[in-house]
């Protein structure tokens, strides 16, 4: 620029030239892949969300914070493709090939997150686990064995890998966890592990209820141990059970694809698009079947709403999912259709628009739905996430500390693949944008 | 609007003296009732009809923006009012440009940035267009002020009906992309109680939610309530014929409307 020149302001072609010569910058490159994250909300005093600065913090000036109530990001080691909620304690399961595959968190008063050795004191274990913890597993070839699946109860915990079966950690007063009751066992960091091998084919789904187990091979039987007071072990009587036995009943020769439990009543979905339940039914779960409160033996559930995709049973309530992506639900407590349906025995739908379905995006359709003790969560093919239900200590991740009477979203910085709900908190993985 | 025949001038009954009879002075005078134009109401009298016309205009539209802007005469400002208290949602077209960011949100404005964009799709398009449809829901649902333990909320939430019938935050009800093709791109923008600057800063947030940066090129309004680009007049047509035949087709159009909200 010459000096005879005056200032003023930059002519167009000089603005051009400096947008031109201006660098650019790169966020993101074209092989930017999405991550896999893992959110946490709900009740944290008992350490099942994993962050230790919740109940202890380590700064002065942090208070504890008792009630997690929208979704927090857990930092994890690995990739977490399973993950279970119990009643206080949640399970993180990988899909790796390393010797961890299993970390725990929350209540270990039953060593139901197997032994985790207390460094204060090497003889005794933890009764409360802040952080996600490593859970030795006996395996054979722990460099080989996949772990598939997880699943937690009340006291205790199933682990389901590819090729060695499925272990078993907990409380074991009703057999729940497949072995011999022993009388005055203390469950208390017990280092005992046991280990189920004997079924009649590859077990592919594990399913924990309040105090029994359920096991589905991939011949489409169904085990079951545990606890029977209200039938909800299915085999015809109301003892308990220490060893896997096969159910029978109307799903005797039945395929059956997915089995559900949380609380003392259980759903079975066959190939064929059936229901079939048994267990407690005292909230009128069972009741278009039969008038007793108790049903030992699974009966077919004659509903006319077409093939159903997938089921979920929650404490007092049942949800299922059909092949048209339609949601009904039963039962008793907040159903999800507003604050006048609180108990019904006949499946009733849940219009669609509650879940984002309008004229304007018509190809939404819920892919997945899950239930906690009285809550209920569906997520989308579009990765959103409604919750319903009773918010127990801030477990529905709303923000707010009400009921929710219908669906409602969770914002979730993320697409949800996975959601497990317990009794007061709530654990989802989450692929990052 | 003067030189349209005026509203033919009140009639009123007078009785006039008749012209009287040629024969003789004196007698009654008889009186005959006629009809006859008022004096008052010539036009000589009387001036122009319209010296002043009183215009409102509806929701701002930008400098910048273009499309519906809605106008009220008369009588029909305080439509306008009322058309303001249903609170309908608003569409636009927005068209961005990825790989600029300005200080603000449009091309003309000063470069901040430029980034890479050749990672972006349009499924991670919609993706973010789907969080933020969510999260405009929830905002939706928050400040309409219902109370959600409440049957007639589940109702009126099941047949979307539910809006903020007050003062809110801008809220987006619905977007869908239209075109992609990269750089640019278009969008349909259902919104409540924005303003064209928010657009842009959205469009602005889409680019930095994509890992890149984006700036917005055009914001064109294409229905505001119940009027839509069909019913608008263009630049060419601002005459009185067609602004009288465009006042009588939406009448009734407005009318359903506001017996429907209120």
């Amino acid at each position: 620029r010459g000096l005879g020149v005056a200032a003023g302001p930059p002519s167009t072609r000089q603005l051009r030239e400096a947008e031109e010569a201006a660098p650019v910058f790169q966020y993101a490159g074209k092989a930017a892949r999405r991550k896999d994250r893992v959110f946490v909300w709900g009740f944290s005093y008992s350490g099942a969300l994993g962050v230790p600065s919740f109940v202890r913090p380590d700064a002065g000036w942090k208070k504890p914070r008792r009630i997690q109530p929208t979704p927090y990001r857990l930092e994890t080691e690995e990739k977490i493709s399973s993950a279970a909620c119990g009643y206080g304690f949640t399970l993180l399961a990988s899909n790796t090939r390393d010797v961890t595959k299993v970390w725990g968190m929350g209540l270990n008063k039953d060593s139901q997150l197997g032994f985790q050795r207390s460094r204060r004191d090497q003889t005794k274990g933890y009764e409360y686990v802040l952080e996600p913890s490593p859970i030795p597993l006996p395996l054979e070839k722990p460099q080989q064995t996949r772990v598939l699946q997880v699943s937690c109860g009340r006291a205790h915990s199933l682990v389901l890998t590819d090729s060695e079966g499925v272990f078993t950690m907990g409380n074991n007063s009703y057999g729940q966890c497949g072995r011999k009751v022993v009388e005055d066992e203390i469950y208390s960091g017990s280092h005992l592990i046991h280990q189920l091998k004997e079924f009649d084919s590859r077990v592919v789904q594990v399913v924990c209820g309040q105090d029994h187990s359920l096991f589905r091979t991939k011949k489409g039987t169904i085990y079951a141990c545990g606890w029977g007071a209200d039938g909800q072990t299915g085999l015809g009587h109301y003892n308990i059970t220490s060893v896997p036995t096969k159910l029978h009943g109307d799903i005797a020769g039945v395929n059956i694809i997915q089995v559900s439990s949380y609380g003392d009543c259980c759903l079975a979905v066959s190939d064929e698009g059936d229901v079939f339940g048994w267990g407690n039914s005292e909230y009128l779960q069972l009741a278009s079947v039969t008038e007793t409160t108790q049903v030992n033996v699974p009966r077919h559930l004659p509903f006319k709403i077409g093939k159903i995709k997938e089921a979920a049973c929650g404490g007092t309530g049942n949800v299922v999912l059909t092949e048209e992506g339609n949601v009904f639900v039963w039962g008793y407590g907040i159903l999800g259709k507003g604050p006048n349906l609180i108990e019904t025995a006949v499946p009733e739908m849940i219009p669609p628009s509650l879940f984002g379905w309008s004229d304007f995006s018509p190809d939404i359709r819920v892919a997945h739905v899950r239930c906690g003790l009285s809550q209920f969560a569906a997520f989308t093919n579009r990765g959103e996430l409604f919750v319903w239900g009773k918010n127990l200590r801030g477990c529905l991740g709303t923000g707010r500390m009400e009921d929710q009477y219908f669906p409602w979203r969770v914002t979730v910085p993320g697409e949800v693949v996975d959601v497990a709900c317990g009794v007061d908190h709530m654990v989802s993985m989450v692929r990052s944008f | 609007l003067n030189a349209a025949p005026g509203r033919a001038p009140r009639q009123r009954v007078r009785f006039l003296p008749a012209p009287a009879p040629a024969s003789g002075g004196g007698g009654a005078v008889e009186l005959v009732a006629a009809r006859v134009p008022v004096l008052a109401d010539h036009p000589l009298v009387r001036g122009p009809r319209f010296r002043k016309l009183k215009i409102g205009a509806g929701h701002r539209l930008d400098v910048k923006a273009s499309g519906v802007f809605v106008l009220g005469i008369g009588h029909g400002n305080k439509l306008l009012t009322e058309l303001y208290n249903c609170h309908l949602t608003k569409v636009y077209t927005v068209r961005g440009l990825f790989g600029k960011a300005t200080d603000d949100f449009s091309d003309t404005g000063n470069l901040v940035e430029k980034t890479t964009f050749d990672h972006i799709t349009r499924e991670k398009l919609e993706r973010i267009l789907a969080v933020i449809q969510g999260t405009n829901q929830k905002a939706l649902l928050m400040y309409s002020n219902i109370d959600m333990k409440t049957q007639e909320a589940y109702e009126l939430a099941v047949k979307g009906l539910i809006r903020p019938m007050g003062k809110s935050p801008p809220i987006i009800t619905a977007v869908r992309c239209l075109q992609f093709a990269l750089p640019e791109f278009q969008l349909e923008v259902h919104c409540l109680h924005e303003t064209q600057q928010y657009l842009r800063k959205m469009v602005h947030e889409i680019g930095l939610e994509l890992k890149s940066s984006a700036v917005c090129t055009q914001v064109r309004r294409i229905r505001d309530g119940v009027f839509s680009v069909d019913d608008a007049l263009p630049r060419t047509q601002w005459n009185l014929q067609s602004i009288q035949e465009a006042i009588w087709n939406c009448q009734f159009k407005v009318e359903t409307e506001l017996e429907k909200t209120l």
